[in-house]
């Protein structure tokens, strides 16, 4: 581009100049043939000058500076100076004429690219995008669709079809690959949940073989201590069956009954069951009435969940307090350290030690429940206390 | 008693017979849907206990068949693998007396048998004896003698459900889980029951009734010897 503009520069002034010299040459051979004619030698400076001269030199070319009063500045003036004997009379007939100054040629020649560049740019820009927003279309609906694309969801991705053979061939493998995705997910939560129902009745037949077995035979009082302890482990895998059905359930989305739910009640229902088991005191420290839309056993099994942890995990004396606002809801229990790993806390089966016989389910399961909601479900760890905060606005 | 058992697990169907059996009642067991329906429709039994899931139907149509029959007297215990709330409810809402999931205790299944037959025959409360003690399951109140003892909530039924499961060893699991339920896995220590079983042995042992027992160092055992 600059390239062309500066060829075009250089081949514009040659024009130019040879131009002038030939109205030079043309003007000198008028005046010449008008001096022979035997009119009187006539000037028109700085156009036109002619002089008597002594001297007989070639012809001059050059370009010369010179004030205009015209104009009021100092011009470029290209000149021509011959020397010609007419009628025995040395003659110096000087020709000039005014040159086109090179920056103004230079700034046409600027001015008409840079005119032509912008309206050849906005136009191309325009039609490009009009056309790139029709040719791509497909492959954006797709992106859409991929975007919007969820597990949960029950209709598999619905793609448009496009008779561009690569966004078609696109569509092709994104369905396979979501529709492979989804009959894996859901294979995998149908697994999770038959596990889960079919180990109920094994885990019946033993829960009854042993209450028998400890009833029929005299046992050693070893003996007997086994088999209580393999009762408490069927309790504990019964409660983890019940933890992954209900995790199962939630993701199913077959809590569907929301309603206003009132968590102080659900909380002080809680605290007066705890009590009996729980030696040290809760503190329950209620500003309003906290008042929800969502299903009642899920709240339920939220405050319970929530608590329940508190109670599990509560370390050395002092209390656990559980504070509700219009807007949250907290509970504290005191503890050595903060957890180490705080960002695992939520993941099923994640503990932070081994002494606590736990699921590793419950926090699992109440975030879940949040995140259904859209509740903000946060842990921190503050002055000995550990503190799990729901946000519900 | 007479009592039917619909389940299609032998083993499990079995046990429960035999502790039935043991407690005073008649049982007969059910094998698959059609058994149970046939023998609900030709006999007339005291409580079912009804496996939702049986392998040729659902127990729920058992449970319909017996309360569309005009004297329905049959009470119903589901058990069920499930343990979801719209199960539960959908079987009570249908007539069932009670719902036990799936792994119960067969003392805590004793229970449920005993309190629904205490409601069937009497319409709500009765007495419960066990020799000298009685207990006014109406009024929630317990004399030994002639005596009356006043006992918690929780004494009270720690004592409904040793009385209720007499001669048999249970265990402190057992106790917790029959007294707090699903928050019974809170209790890392079971001293917390014998705190309670003690008061109330304290309590019946000052009017002369020594029936709580000490069973392989840990557990209980309500017995007259």
């Amino acid at each position: 581009m600059s390239l062309s503009s500066i060829a075009l520069y250089f081949y514009l002034r040659n024009i130019l100049e040879v131009e002038i010299e030939e109205q030079l040459y043309s003007t000198a051979a008028r005046i010449e043939s008008s001096l022979e004619a035997g009119k009187n030698p006539y000037s028109l400076p700085p156009a036109v000058e002619v002089a008597t001269s002594n001297k007989s030199l070639p012809d001059i070319l050059k370009d010369t500076l010179i004030y205009d009063p015209s104009q009021d500045e100092i011009e470029l003036f290209r000149e021509l100076s011959s020397f010609k004997k007419i009628n025995n009379i040395n003659y110096k007939i000087t020709v000039r004429d005014l040159v086109v100054e090179s920056e103004n040629i230079l700034m046409a020649i600027i001015i008409s690219y840079l005119l032509i560049i912008i309206t050849v740019f906005v136009v191309l820009y325009y039609f490009n995008k009009v056309g790139n927003s029709y040719l791509w279309k497909p492959f954006f609906n797709t992106l859409e669709q991929i975007k919007e694309f969820s597990l949960s969801t029950k209709e598999p991705v619905a793609l448009s079809i496009s008779n561009i053979r690569e966004f078609s061939e696109l569509n092709t493998q994104v369905k396979i690959l979501t529709d492979k995705v989804r009959g894996d997910y859901n294979n995998l939560k149908q697994f999770t949940e038959d596990v889960s129902h079919e180990l109920q009745t094994p885990l019946a037949i033993m829960q009854v073989k042993i209450e028998s077995v400890i009833n029929d035979a005299p046992l050693s009082n070893q003996q007997y201590d086994q088999l209580t302890s393999i009762q408490k482990d069927i309790k504990r895998v019964t409660q983890m069956n019940k933890g992954l059905t209900l995790l199962t359930k939630i993701e199913n989305n077959q809590f569907i009954n929301p309603k206003q739910v009132s968590l102080t009640s659900i909380v002080e229902g809680n605290i007066a069951n705890f009590k009996e088991i729980f030696q040290q005191d809760i503190q329950f420290v209620n500003e309003n009435e906290l008042l929800v839309t969502m299903d009642y056993h899920l709240a339920e099994i939220l405050c319970n969940n929530l608590i329940s942890n508190a109670i599990k995990h509560h370390i050395g004396s002092g209390d656990i307090v559980i504070e509700i606002t219009k807007e949250h809801l907290s509970v504290c229990n005191k503890g050595e350290k903060p957890i180490l790993h705080a960002d695992r806390i939520f993941n099923r089966f994640y503990k932070e030690n081994e002494s606590v016989k736990s699921t590793g389910l419950g926090l699992a399961i109440a975030k879940k429940i949040c995140d259904m909601y859209n509740f903000k479900l946060t842990y921190t760890f503050e002055k000995g206390f550990h503190i799990f905060l729901v946000q519900f606005s | 008693m007479k009592i039917l058992i619909a389940e299609d697990e032998f083993s499990l169907q079995q046990s429960i017979a035999i502790y039935l059996e043991k407690q005073g009642n008649v049982c007969e067991v059910a094998s698959d849907f059609n058994e149970a329906s046939y023998k609900v429709s030709l006999y007339d039994y005291d409580i079912v206990i009804l496996d939702l899931n049986l392998l040729t139907g659902s127990g729920i149509d058992i449970l319909k068949q017996l309360k569309k029959e005009q004297d329905a007297n049959t009470a119903v215990i589901i058990i069920s693998a499930n343990n979801s709330l719209d199960d539960k409810l959908k079987g009570l809402d249908l007539g069932a007396d009670d719902y036990l999931t799936k792994p119960f205790h067969l003392a805590e299944l004793n229970s449920r048998v005993k309190a629904i037959l205490r409601r069937q025959k009497f319409g709500g409360g009765t007495i419960v004896v066990f020799n000298e003690i009685k207990i006014d399951t109406d009024g929630h109140v317990v004399t030994v003698g002639e005596k009356v003892i006043v006992l918690t909530k929780k004494e009270y039924d720690l004592l409904l459900f040793f009385v209720t499961n007499k001669n048999r060893v249970l265990s402190k699991e057992i106790i917790a889980e029959h007294l707090w339920g699903d928050n019974s896995d809170l209790i890392d220590n079971f001293d917390f029951i014998y705190v309670h079983v003690n008061n109330l042995r304290k309590k019946l042992t000052k009017e002369g009734a020594k029936y709580i027992k000490t069973a392989y160092g840990s557990g209980y055992k309500f017995i007259d010897d």
